[in-house]
């Protein structure tokens, strides 16, 4: 069975630094599949070479098959990867709709001559754009320029952004972090309706929101894989509770 | 509609401004503000300064001149001076948008510096020091109205065109790439195209700007090229204020105004206008238009007071 | 000819080394301040018209380069802390705009008080003539010059990269926060740095009379220079400033050898083959 995205060997060093080590991962079309590990653990720099933002030390990216190793960034969108960042990573002094609406643009353009056209003469692209706004609940804060929402519409533009981009895989990092118990809940909640329509690679610290929603995790530990399996596996597994599980509870 | 009332405005400057002031004033602040307004659209939409906006209206202003000075007439100098700058403001934008931030602002100023020493050594062709003389105007325009009538034309047309290319999907992604660069790249955009996309529109209409100076006063001076000039027109563009699409305008009216009427009364009269700059930057840091919201606002505030 | 070559090899150094500290008071402050200091030619000036009238009233060349840049250093003072400072939190294009009003200001004082005329100023009885070196007959002065700004620079790299205060900017320039961190007075550290920068560009200006004497466009002139300069240095980068330096004086006055009118032009030449083969820059990291 081939995955959707697969990771050959994958490596990244620093300097001197191993910051991913040799890293074999397979993320199974329409999974939801979780990386745990703690803090410095090389989860955010794992995403990062999936999409484009450091080139790797070594190893290979396929998606769909695909050799993407290496790609710059801006191309992966296009081959239907979208990210969504750790630290909340918006376009703060433009409206929700812009926001959301540049990244629908960069996907479904048709040319040189949409360029020539006004924003507001794109009547499908804005339509969809509202469409994914409603969906995330930010219907109300449309005209709203994103830097006045609160963290947890953040976190929800953020995803807004990517799902814009029409992508076949999310790489979700931390969605969750910083927000209230309430919050947390409600950002679980739509992953799992997201999960139906999208393959989705999730970093997250957060253990009951992973193990509700995950079909498969990996968990990660000094830039390896020390360990994959289902939810009740990781949470039996020696290795996994010495080095994560263990050392927080 | 705001944007229209605020056109209409602007309108109407260029139809009165010539009964209230000489003609010559108003036609310059009418070429200066294209060039305000068009390195807005690097500086307020795309979040890039660059220090080298002069060597593209010089450079535009001496092909248009020597052509003219050749016997072409007006439909061939101006577009063949506007597409000259095009497509060098493509070469040199390539190396300028290899690098961002100080980086980006050494390299144009650099790069400025550069033509004006091509400029300055190249007598035979530019008049070096001189400027370069006895620019002819086109039979139809030697009439001071004539070509007050076709200044304002030209103005208001390459307004028209700039607001559309920032109402365009270009001017929302120009504007991701300022808010955030490395977000633009993740959601599919090629941001050194895209700089170097707003950098040429820039240069170009900064030097299509160029080529209508060349007639006003028939000569090149040498000045127009030197990276003072580029300190200007940063000038203009902030002091008018960068937040809103029409406000460099009357950052190029400012300036003119202040430097048409210091000069008159004292020859270190760009000492004045350092002065002026250093209170812009401490206390008017959103421009004009700030000003004018500010003063708007207190006005409103006043009314709604018992 | 190859005496010729020889002659404008040491004319190259010569000015080479006037670059390199122009260039290295220019990354100094543009990497602790991250500011770009358009008035760093005007600086440069001062320095050159503060020895000249220096050297005049005591008679004194020698005194006139001690006294003269210590008084662009005051100057120097009073911009980042009557202004820069308050300008940190702005953004860039205000600063860059702030400063290059300064230059405008600076600019337009130098002729109101010494008038748009330029003047020569002689070096001293001892440096003046010139000395046979076997290939070729050259001024003492120069070759005193470059000895002079040799040590200087030697002596400047020993600061940054030896003492406490040397790693105090060094640290400055890689990462700001850390400095604040340390708990050490930033603003302190800024002042000093522009002062620093201050000295630079005007001892510069002030060795530099007896070879280009004094325009009132002079600090105009240079400003280029320097931020090729750091363009072809990386920036931020101290040996760079001193290597880039070293090399535009040279390419520029070999150039002039055989086509004088390319020799201002070669220098952007230069910068351009840097952008395209090393983007960072000679030294630079990233």
């Amino acid at each position: 069975m081939a995955g959707l995205l697969e990771c050959h060997a994958l490596s990244k060093n620093f300097d001197a630094v191993a910051a991913v080590v040799d890293v074999n991962l397979e993320v199974t079309e329409g999974s939801v599949h979780s990386i745990i590990g703690p803090n410095g653990a090389g989860k955010t720099t794992f995403f990062n070479l999936i999409s484009g933002e450091v080139p790797p030390t070594a190893g290979r990216v396929y998606f769909k098959g695909r050799d993407i190793t290496g790609l710059p960034s801006h191309q992966i969108p296009h081959v239907g990867i979208a990210r969504c960042f750790q630290r909340t990573n918006i376009f703060p002094k433009l409206t929700v709709f812009e926001n959301v609406w540049v990244a629908m643009f960069s996907r479904s353009n048709s040319g040189a001559l949409d360029f020539i056209k006004r924003v507001s003469d794109f009547g499908e692209i804005g339509d969809k754009t509202r469409e994914i706004i409603s969906e995330l609940g930010l219907e109300e804060k449309l005209t709203e320029r994103a830097e006045t929402l609160s963290h947890g519409q953040q976190r929800a533009l953020e995803v807004a952004i990517a799902l814009a981009g029409a992508p076949t895989l999310i790489l979700l990092d931390e969605p969750t972090q910083g927000l209230a118990p309430e919050a947390t809940q409600q950002m679980t909640q739509l992953i799992q309706r997201l999960a139906g329509r999208y393959t989705i690679l999730l970093i997250e610290h957060k253990m009951h929101v992973v193990m509700a929603i995950s079909h498969w995790i990996s968990v990660m530990h000094f830039g390896q894989i020390i360990a994959e399996g289902g939810p009740d596996e990781i949470r039996q597994n020696e290795a996994v509770q010495k080095a994560y599980l263990g050392g927080r509870r | 509609m705001r944007d229209r009332n605020i056109f209409l405005i602007v309108l109407a400057f260029v139809v009165i401004g010539p009964f209230v002031q000489p003609k010559v004033i108003i036609t310059e602040m009418l070429i200066f503000g294209i060039v305000a307004v068009a390195n807005n659209i690097m500086i307020g939409y795309t979040g890039m300064l660059s220090f080298g906006q002069a060597m593209f209206f010089g450079i535009g202003a001496y092909v248009a001149g020597l052509l003219l000075k050749a016997g072409m007439p007006l439909i061939v100098a101006l577009p063949v001076g506007t597409l000259f700058v095009l497509v060098l403001s493509i070469a040199v934008g390539y190396f300028c948008v290899q690098r961002t931030g100080l980086y980006f602002i050494c390299i144009t100023f650099a790069f400025n510096q550069m033509f004006y020493f091509i400029a300055y050594s190249w007598t035979g062709l530019t008049g070096g020091e001189d400027g370069l003389p006895g620019i002819p105007r086109p039979s139809l325009l030697l009439d001071p109205v004539a070509f007050y009538v076709f200044v304002a034309v030209v103005f208001l047309a390459c307004l028209v065109a700039m607001k559309r290319i920032v109402d365009s999907p270009l001017g929302l992604i120009c504007q991701t790439i300022r808010e955030n660069p490395s977000r633009a790249a993740a959601v599919g955009y090629n941001v050194k195209l895209y700089k170097l996309t707003a950098f040429t529109i820039a240069s170009t209409f900064t030097g299509l700007a160029g080529t209508v100076y060349a007639m006003l006063y028939g000569i090149v001076p040498i000045d127009q090229i030197h990276w003072l000039k580029s300190g200007d027109f940063i000038f203009m563009t902030l002091l008018g204020g960068t937040g809103n699409f029409f406000g460099p305008i009357m950052g190029a009216v400012g300036y003119i105004w202040m430097s048409e009427t210091f000069s008159l009364y004292w020859a270190r009269w760009p000492l004045i206008m350092g002065i002026v700059f250093v209170v812009v930057v401490l206390y008017l840091r959103g421009g004009i238009v700030e000003l004018i919201g500010k003063v708007y606002g207190s006005i409103q505030r006043a009314r709604e007071a018992p | 000819m190859s005496f010729l070559i020889l002659s404008q090899i040491l004319n190259g150094f010569a000015t080479g080394m006037l670059y390199a500290l122009v260039g290295v008071g220019l990354t100094l402050v543009l990497g602790v301040l991250n500011l770009p200091n358009f008035a760093h030619g005007t600086l440069f000036a001062f320095g050159a018209y503060f020895t000249y009238t220096v050297a005049n009233l005591t008679d004194s060349f020698y005194l006139g380069v001690l006294i003269g840049p210590l008084l662009v250093v005051l100057i120097g003072f009073v911009i980042e802390s009557q202004g820069v400072r308050r300008l940190y939190a702005a953004h860039h294009d205000y600063q860059l705009l702030f400063l290059f009003a300064i230059a405008l200001i600076l600019q337009e004082t130098v002729i109101l008080i010494w008038g748009p005329v330029g003047f020569s100023l002689l070096p001293p009885k001892f440096l003046a003539g010139a000395v046979d070196l076997g290939f070729t007959v050259y001024p003492k002065y120069r070759l005193a010059l470059i000895l002079f700004t040799a040590t200087i620079v030697v002596a400047l790299y020993l600061m940054l990269t030896r003492t406490n205060v040397g790693a105090i900017l060094r640290a400055g320039i890689e990462n700001r926060e850390m400095v604040k961190v340390l708990g050490i007075n930033i603003n302190k550290v800024f002042l000093f740095t522009f002062g620093l920068g201050a000295y630079l560009a005007g001892l510069a200006g002030g060795l530099a009379t007896p070879i280009w004497g004094l325009t009132p466009t002079m600090g105009f002139d240079i400003l280029p220079i320097s931020f090729v300069i750091v363009v072809v240095a990386g920036l931020g980068s101290i040996l760079g400033a001193i290597a880039a330096g070293i090399l535009i004086g040279l390419a520029q006055s070999l150039t002039t050898i055989w086509w004088p009118e390319a020799a201002n032009v070669v220098i952007y030449l230069i910068m351009g083959l840097t952008i395209i083969l090393r983007p960072q820059g000679l030294f630079g990291s990233r």
